[in-house]
């Protein structure tokens, strides 16, 4: 379907709208790649549903002709089809808790729950295999049967003195400390920089494994208001799915006990998210807050060394981050500030 | 046969099968999703097993999605699915059929 026509988007969202669908917020249309529609002999709108990268969005079926069911299982296998196509075969679908069995009858797996919705995921891999990966690279380090688990979710864009503080805290006080790096590419430095970055930053110490959060933390998929403006309200109800997520899926499995933030005195969204984090996993898990560390008046923050490297004063905060972290910024400084100029967004997470 | 990447075979549709195939270190290892899993679901699995088996594949991952598929449709989509897995689409293998 062509959303884009307005007659098409017409129809489209009063079929939605009939279904109780409300949410049609230019942020969330802007993330469709593709749009379904299933018409009847009539040519009325039955049944339709988009794909945003691998996420399944705006799903709504109507029943009243057909058996119940069927529309749905062929919109989802159309959807399913098309992202094979495009090489896409694990994906993610929220959505209302009513329909989580709908969707776990064509073999999606429930991944996290609230009263507001449910996140899901079906394909060739899963969190069962992450979370195998993840314990195989523990094991890779001689620590597979380290009893005390702590865990540390950063973006580290880039790694900082202020984020080693905080792995150095884990390190002491666990046997074995995961630190889950934040997977999506939209930040300053890119995925591969930023998770070699915190490898190098932390090789001495010989407890801390550095891993990718993949889509499970902090992901487009789970959390898309880390990286795009949102309302309190979904910044609240997407934490919490990203919380439960965490404890439900990640921490039992990889037997994590204690969960370090770093205190948040500047972003609405990552205080929101701390607040959310201690209020869902204890006490499953503990939740440790650590102050950020300072330097002189000032504290530690990635954001600080983002403007420094657009305002071409690195020197600035030579002490905010480690040698390794430095090198790097010197010898890619071209690079990295033409990617500000290009319009990367250095202010945001 | 080798598997070489993740591919799907069926639709979501009564009567027919969705299967996904992607690699493994070792072994088949099928997860069914069968509303009639409890009576046929030792059947259906041994049908995806036995074709694999024909076709020479002996590790291999596979997610299937049942909505009452015959065994022929079964047998079908699994050679649809392994011959995309394998890239093998342009050489179909007759002797299994």
């Amino acid at each position: 379907m062509n959303l884009n026509d307005p007659a098409v988007f017409k129809e489209w969202q009063e079929f939605l709208e009939s279904l109780g669908v409300t949410n049609f917020q230019a942020n969330e249309r802007q993330q469709i790649d593709t749009t379904l529609g299933m018409y009847n002999e009539r040519g009325n709108l039955v049944a339709t549903g988009s794909v945003a990268g691998n996420v399944l969005k705006y799903i709504g079926v109507c029943n009243k002709f057909s058996t119940q069911g069927s529309h749905f299982n062929s919109i989802v296998s159309a959807l399913m089809n098309l992202l094979a196509q495009r090489g896409v075969f694990h994906l993610f679908v929220f959505t209302k808790v009513k329909y989580t069995t709908s969707f776990q009858h064509v073999g999606f797996h429930e991944l996290a729950r609230t009263d507001l919705g449910v996140i899901l995921e079906t394909g060739d891999t899963g969190v069962t295999d992450y979370v195998h990966r993840v314990a195989q690279a523990a094991a890779k380090q001689n620590l597979a049967t380290a009893s005390k688990v702590g865990a540390i979710v950063m973006n580290a864009n880039p790694f900082t003195r202020g984020h080693r503080y905080l792995v150095e805290r884990a390190a002491r006080e666990n046997d074995l400390v995961y630190v889950f790096v934040v997977n999506d590419d939209v930040s300053l430095f890119t995925t591969t920089e930023r998770l070699a970055l915190v490898k190098a930053g932390t090789a001495d110490l010989t407890n801390v494994v550095v891993v990718s959060g993949d889509q499970y933390m902090v992901s487009y998929v789970t959390f898309p208001a880390y990286f795009l403006p949102t309302q309190d309200d979904a910044i609240r109800y997407q934490t919490t799915l990203d919380a439960r997520l965490f404890r439900d899926q990640i921490a039992s499995a990889l037997h994590i006990t204690t969960r370090y933030l770093g205190s948040e005195p500047f972003s609405r969204t990552t205080g929101i998210y701390n607040q959310v984090l201690q209020t869902e996993l204890p006490p499953t898990v503990t939740v440790k807050v650590i102050d950020r560390q300072t330097s002189g008046d000032n504290v530690i923050t990635a954001t600080q060394v983002r403007r420094a490297l657009a305002d071409n004063a690195l020197a600035t905060v030579r002490n905010w981050v480690p040698t390794t972290t430095y090198q790097f910024m010197q010898q890619n400084l071209t690079t990295l500030q033409a990617r500000i100029q290009e319009g990367m967004n250095i202010n945001g997470n | 046969m080798e598997i070489k990447k993740t591919a799907i075979a069926g639709t979501l549709e009564s009567s027919d099968i969705q299967l996904m195939i992607s690699q493994a270190d070792s072994g088949i290892a099928i997860d069914l999703q069968s509303d009639v899993k409890k009576v046929f679901g030792d059947q259906i699995e041994a049908v995806i097993t036995t074709t694999l088996n024909e076709m020479g594949v002996t590790s291999a991952k596979v997610k299937a999605v049942d909505k009452g598929a015959l065994d022929c449709v079964i047998k079908a989509r699994t050679i649809a699915a392994v011959q995309r897995a394998a890239e093998t689409t342009a050489t179909p293998a007759w002797e299994v059929l």
